[in-house]
């Protein structure tokens, strides 16, 4: 059978890291940052996630750990793009770049292997009900961003600061204060994504463990339009297309074919979401 | 904004030289490992730190044991990055050793041009090769399809359901060297056999342990009790979604059954050693510049399960005696020509 339950639940655990990630990446987008440093965010928190978690032996702490690891690496964004008013997108590419050499080189001093780290006592985290307990969080996050982005007070000055800073200072709001907020709350959000790749998916780090699960999210922000509910469903159709290219490969279909799926989809997804939307609004470019 | 953009290149600078910094430190510091004077000096040089990389670990295992063999001294050079294996093959040529060993297809350009700038300086390649052959490469290649093969005939002895995979990093014919017999070897012993292929492939197959997990469970959905697991770092994805459904999978290069008992089975392992000691013994034996192929006949090419350690080496095939000597028996036809393995690479 094509169709079956496993390709749903490997559709859901391809989901999870990147729906965290791109929530986190949607935020940042509503508060006027674009945030491309998705990737290298993930990656600390995979890093931080094991290492707690072998140290401590609790991935709990681990998952704690990775939250707070990277917030705390994100400030590089939140810092040079805000306060010192850099270029966010060079900002983000150098975060993906340092952060793929620097786990590197902690991987090799703390505990002295190269490529990849596996024990069989590092402790994974469990599953309730059929799914990590980060799987069920990233459901409510999505609830959650969707409420505040829409209907809290809080949400609605963050969006006035991403569309005309000028404006929300005038009535008030900071931006900075604001901004700061958003690109915190996405570094919390990646560092969950890489505790659920590197806790949850697998229980294990490697290097370069993310493989462009980070960019995959930047794009699922750009495809949902930044709103909650649409992030979701362009983390879902990705992590369909994933699922559904392993399975492809067991009918004979090549891989070099299975691997463009996901891309493949999102053209034809851009593709129809723009030309509906064009129709909608009537714009003529 | 001239001060905006002038800030903004500051601070990628920044990052970028930290990045540089953290990742570019180990390669001039970890030089040396230099013995006393002798008449013969080896040099080696590595494509990544050694660290607990257990295929570089045979390497310097092989050029050291050269060493002692030859009355010289040895030394290893560790690269971290593309930059510094250019710079360590430069210094050990510079210094004019006996011979110069590489280990990895990263030096295959850089060599030819070395070898082609100093043509008395020789060279050792070990598992690559230049594509142009010069007299004073030497290349030590494997054929790692007959050790393949014997892994999947174990895993066609020992499968229960009859069905038997692998996961593979990318489809190309070099790869295809660890599916393909894997899948021959099970139907060698077990004509009923079926076999599949998943490949790993997406953005970076090489480090994409979720995928290959996930491709591992696909191919565990279908009733695949055995895997060959070929997908580098991704061999520990593949080894978590065996054990999780109590199946089991085969490691390759290495012995990785102590990475999770129980359930990897065997592994492909591809002496180093071996292939760097008689290439250095060729080059002072007068046979420079003559490529060797390293298969099971030369002992470049083995599992775990036929070595002496095998009980010690946490292997589940330690516990099947009977399958061994079955396994044995088909690697002495192989090694006698009796029984040929296709070699998908060979086109």
């Amino acid at each position: 059978m094509f169709l079956d339950s496993d390709l749903a639940l490997s559709a859901l655990r391809a989901l999870t890291p990147i729906l965290l990630a791109a929530l986190g990446g949607a935020i940042c987008e509503r508060a006027g940052v674009f945030n491309i440093g998705l990737e290298g965010m993930m990656l600390m928190g995979c890093f931080t996630a094991v290492t707690t978690s072998w140290f401590t032996g609790s991935p709990w702490l681990g998952v704690l750990a990775a939250a707070l690891a990277a917030a705390a690496y994100s400030l590089i964004l939140a810092v040079g793009a805000v306060t010192l008013k850099g270029d966010a997108v060079v900002l983000g590419v150098a975060m993906n770049l340092l952060a793929v050499g620097l786990t590197s080189f902690l991987l090799r001093t703390v505990f002295g292997v190269q490529g990849t780290f596996d024990d069989p006592d590092l402790a994974g985290l469990g599953e309730i009900a059929g799914f990590s307990p980060l799987t069920w969080l990233s459901w409510g996050a999505v609830a959650v961003a969707a409420v505040l982005l829409s209907r809290h007070a809080w949400g609605l000055r963050l969006r006035g600061v991403g569309e005309t800073p000028e404006a929300a200072a005038t009535l008030g709001v900071s931006p900075a204060k604001y901004k700061y907020g958003a690109v915190l709350a996405s570094g919390v959000l990646c560092g969950l994504a890489g505790a659920q790749l590197a806790l949850g998916n697998v229980t294990l780090f490697s290097e370069n463990m993310t493989a462009g699960r980070g960019w995959i999210a930047v794009v699922a922000v750009m495809l949902g339009r930044a709103l909650p509910l649409g992030v979701l469903l362009a983390a879902l159709l990705f992590g369909l297309a994933e699922a559904a290219g392993f399975r492809l490969q067991g009918l004979g279909l090549p891989q070099q074919a299975t691997d463009a799926a996901p891309y493949v989809v999102t053209l034809i997804a851009l593709f129809l979401t723009t030309a509906k939307r064009r129709r909608k609004t009537g714009a003529v470019v | 904004m001239p001060g905006r953009s002038r800030r903004t290149l500051q601070f990628a600078a920044l990052a970028a030289g930290t990045a540089l910094v953290l990742t570019g430190c180990n390669a001039a510091a970890k030089k040396g490992e230099s013995g006393e004077k002798g008449s013969k000096a080896f040099t080696l040089v590595t494509p990544d730190p050694v660290g607990q990389n257990e295929f570089l670990k045979l390497a310097v295992t092989g050029v050291k044991s050269a060493a002692k063999a030859h009355g010289g001294t040895s030394k290893v050079y560790q690269s971290s990055d593309s930059a510094s294996q250019q710079q360590n093959l430069q210094a050990a040529v510079d210094a004019a050793p006996d011979a110069v060993v590489l280990v990895g297809f990263e030096f295959a350009d850089a060599v030819a041009q070395q070898a082609e700038a100093h043509p008395k300086q020789q060279f050792l390649m070990v598992d690559a090769c230049t594509k142009e052959s010069f007299e004073n490469v030497a290349c030590a290649t494997f054929r790692e399809h007959e050790g393949v093969f014997l892994a999947g005939a174990e895993a066609g002895l020992l499968s229960k359901s009859g069905k038997v995979g692998a996961v593979d990093v990318l489809d190309t014919p070099q790869f295809r060297r660890y599916s393909d017999p894997f899948a021959a070897g099970a139907k060698h012993v077990d004509a009923k056999a079926r076999a599949s292929t998943r490949f790993v492939g997406g953005q970076s197959p090489f480090d994409d342990s979720a995928r290959a997990k996930e491709q591992a469970g696909s191919l565990i959905a279908k009733g695949t009790d055995h895997i060959m697991a070929a997908a580098a770092a991704g061999n520990y994805g593949v080894f978590e979604a065996a054990k999780a459904k109590g199946t089991f999978a085969y490691g390759v290069d290495v012995n990785q059954c102590p990475s999770a008992p129980g359930t990897v089975v065997d592994n492909v392992v591809k002496r180093t050693d071996v292939a760097v000691r008689d290439g250095i013994k060729h080059i002072l034996g007068g046979d420079a510049g003559k490529n060797v192929s390293y298969g099971l006949e030369e002992g470049g090419i083995t599992l775990t399960g036929l070595e002496k350690d095998v009980a010690g080496s946490k292997c589940v095939i330690a516990k099947h005696e009977d399958v061994l000597k079955k396994i044995a028996e088909l690697r002495d036809e192989i090694v006698d020509g009796k029984l040929k393995v296709d070699d998908p690479a060979a086109a």
